[in-house]
């Protein structure tokens, strides 16, 4: 059932809506050759090697925010989730279906990102695969769970959007995905630190091109992981389906 | 004694200010054909959505086969027993016919039977037609075949037939036809009356959030009079004399602005008091210009009992 829901949400949006796919296989190549360059500090391949870790850990905070959040409130707003609702699917099966759909093009999004990231700027991964992959999945749990949080404090998708908006951009910015946090004076960079977005980048930073073990960051991943616990615990208290 | 298939009591719905459902109550047998009828705004969507759980009463309660909609746990266990076609919904546009149906089919742990059920809703053929792309008609058709597919104890049906043509109605009649051959429930609501009287065992009128009257057609037609409407269109004809006496008349401005138009309710044999009619637009030299006689029918009986409930009100309100 789980693999049957998930698979309509890929047909549905997004084999059969073509400008969903171009935007999300485009997008992650389309930031890295932009910020490449506006940032390249001399040095692209060295750019990159900070940029590809901080990109992936943008389109995590993107997915979770909008592809969960904002869709969420989308398909409540089009009535689309009072109909599920009827229906003896469990709800949670809905939900996980929506997360694997997200995931698994996330999954697409940081292979094409390190792909690129590897043939064209020569950036070296350094971790271990299965680091990479676990500190990836944690940062999804956490921001997949947050975002559901923004669909479910929000009563429209036009609401939803924003909120997700301003979450997304400026967390981006501030959390050493596109911009390293040590330009910044210490003491802005110090709070910004305690961000779960700037913990989960940097984390994900150290174990693809950093060359360190995931054990280094257990104190943020258990962070992060209550962020993720505390989410999902608020959402399925507060989230309606209609 | 069975058990009811539904029961509502003194249930009361608020929406900030407005007050939707002001106490509404009623128990629904098994296999009765039920019509909720009432107009625009009467509370009808509202009272049927706190039935399938989706609206939380603000009082009162509601009981499905025993167990309470309105409890998460209970309405677990309810939703393969009931299936619904809601008023406002969509499914995903992209969506095509056939994968809705298997989809749906899964959600009830049933082998799909979708070109039989195609066949059965008049969508045949248009399996692999994105919803997106359907006409208003075949959405209201394939939101009928999803309410009706797991063939549940009960369907709730709220307004099946708005936007359809002569044909998706008769698909719909067809459809609560074999429902209460199979000894299923139905609540249905509508505004057509002529629906509610052809395919109800039972109606409910309900105006402002309340029920003013329930029964089954025959006998509401039966309490609003029973008789006969007899309408008058000619130019310097009033009713006098003789026929003054054959009933209620009533004068309504006719649609164009010209001549007048003469309404007779009778409780008397419509044939002779037609006659009577006639040699009286006869003596009074009016000149006629549309002359008309039907048996009453669900519709004077809502115009009746609606009517009568608002004059009261202004009579209420006067004194
Ligand atoms: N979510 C809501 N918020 C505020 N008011 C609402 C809401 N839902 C319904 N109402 C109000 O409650 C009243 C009853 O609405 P309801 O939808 O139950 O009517 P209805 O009998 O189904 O009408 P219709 O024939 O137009 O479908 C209306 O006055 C409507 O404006
Ligand atoms: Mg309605």
């Amino acid at each position: 059932m789980l693999l049957a829901q998930t698979k309509m949400n890929f047909v549905w949006y997004l084999f059969r809506d073509g400008e969903m796919m171009f935007w999300a296989l485009a997008m992650p190549i389309f930031f890295l050759v932009l910020f490449s360059f506006a940032f390249g500090f001399g040095n692209t391949t060295q750019a990159s090697a900070f940029l590809v870790p901080g990109l992936i850990g943008a389109q995590v905070l993107t997915l979770g925010f909008f592809g969960v959040g904002v869709m969420l409130a989308q398909f409540r707003e089009q009535k689309v989730l009072r109909r599920i609702y009827l229906t003896p699917l469990p709800p949670w099966v809905f939900f996980a279906a929506l997360v694997l759909y997200r995931l698994t093009l996330l999954a697409f999004q940081s292979s094409i990102l390190a792909l690129a990231g590897s043939v064209f700027f020569h950036v070296h991964f350094t971790g271990n695969v299965l680091d990479m992959i676990a500190m990836l999945a944690i940062g999804a749990l956490t921001f997949v769970s947050l975002g559901t949080l923004v669909g479910a404090v929000t009563k429209t998708a036009e609401s939803a959007n924003n909120l997700a908006s301003v979450l997304t951009v400026p967390l981006a910015f501030l959390s050493d995905a596109y911009i390293p946090l040590d330009r910044f004076p210490s003491t802005v960079s110090a709070p910004l630190h305690l961000l779960p977005s700037t913990q989960f980048i940097d984390a994900l930073r150290g174990v693809t091109t950093g060359g360190e073990p995931l054990a280094h960051f257990s104190l943020w991943i258990v962070v992060l992981l209550c962020w993720a616990l505390g989410g999902m615990l608020l959402s399925a208290r507060i989230f309606r389906w209609v | 004694m069975t058990d009811p298939s539904i029961a509502v009591t003194r249930l009361v719905k608020r929406f900030g200010e407005v007050e939707a459902v002001r106490g509404i109550d009623f128990e629904i047998m098994p296999g009765t054909i039920f019509g909720l009828l009432g107009r625009n705004g009467a509370g009808k969507t509202t009272t049927l959505e706190c039935c399938i759980g989706l609206t939380k009463p603000s009082s009162g309660c509601v009981r499905m086969l025993g167990l309470d909609p309105s409890n998460p746990r209970e309405l677990a266990r309810l939703r393969p027993r009931f299936g619904a076609q809601l008023q406002t919904t969509s499914l995903p546009e992209k969506a095509r016919v056939g994968e809705m149906l298997e989809l749906y089919a899964r959600y009830y742990a049933l082998r799909p039977a979708t070109a039989a059920l195609c066949e059965r809703v008049g969508l045949l053929g248009k399996e692999r037609q994105p919803v997106g792309g359907l006409s208003g008609g075949e959405r209201q058709r394939l939101a009928l075949a999803l309410a009706i597919q797991h063939d549940p104890e009960i369907a709730f049906l709220d307004e099946p037939t708005a936007g359809m043509d002569a044909y998706g109605r008769r698909v719909l009649w067809g459809e609560v036809e074999h429902l209460r051959r199979t000894g299923k429930t139905v609540i249905l609501t509508t505004h057509y009356i002529e629906e509610a009287e052809r395919l109800c065992d039972e109606i409910c009128i309900v105006q402002q959030g309340r029920i003013i009257a329930r029964d089954t057609p025959a006998r509401l037609i039966a309490g609003a009079g029973g008789g006969s409407t007899i309408t008058v269109e000619a130019e310097g004809f009033a009713p006098r004399n003789g026929i003054a006496r054959a009933g209620r008349w009533r004068h309504e401005a006719p649609g164009n602005g010209e001549g007048a138009r003469w309404v007779l309710a009778t409780e008397l044999d419509p044939g002779p008091v037609l006659a009577e009619v006639v040699r009286a637009v006869d003596e009074q030299g009016a000149q006629l210009h549309a002359l008309d006689m039907r048996r009453a029918t669900l519709e004077d009986a809502f115009l009746n009992l609606t009517g009568e409930r608002i004059a009261e009100d202004a009579e209420a309100g006067a004194a």
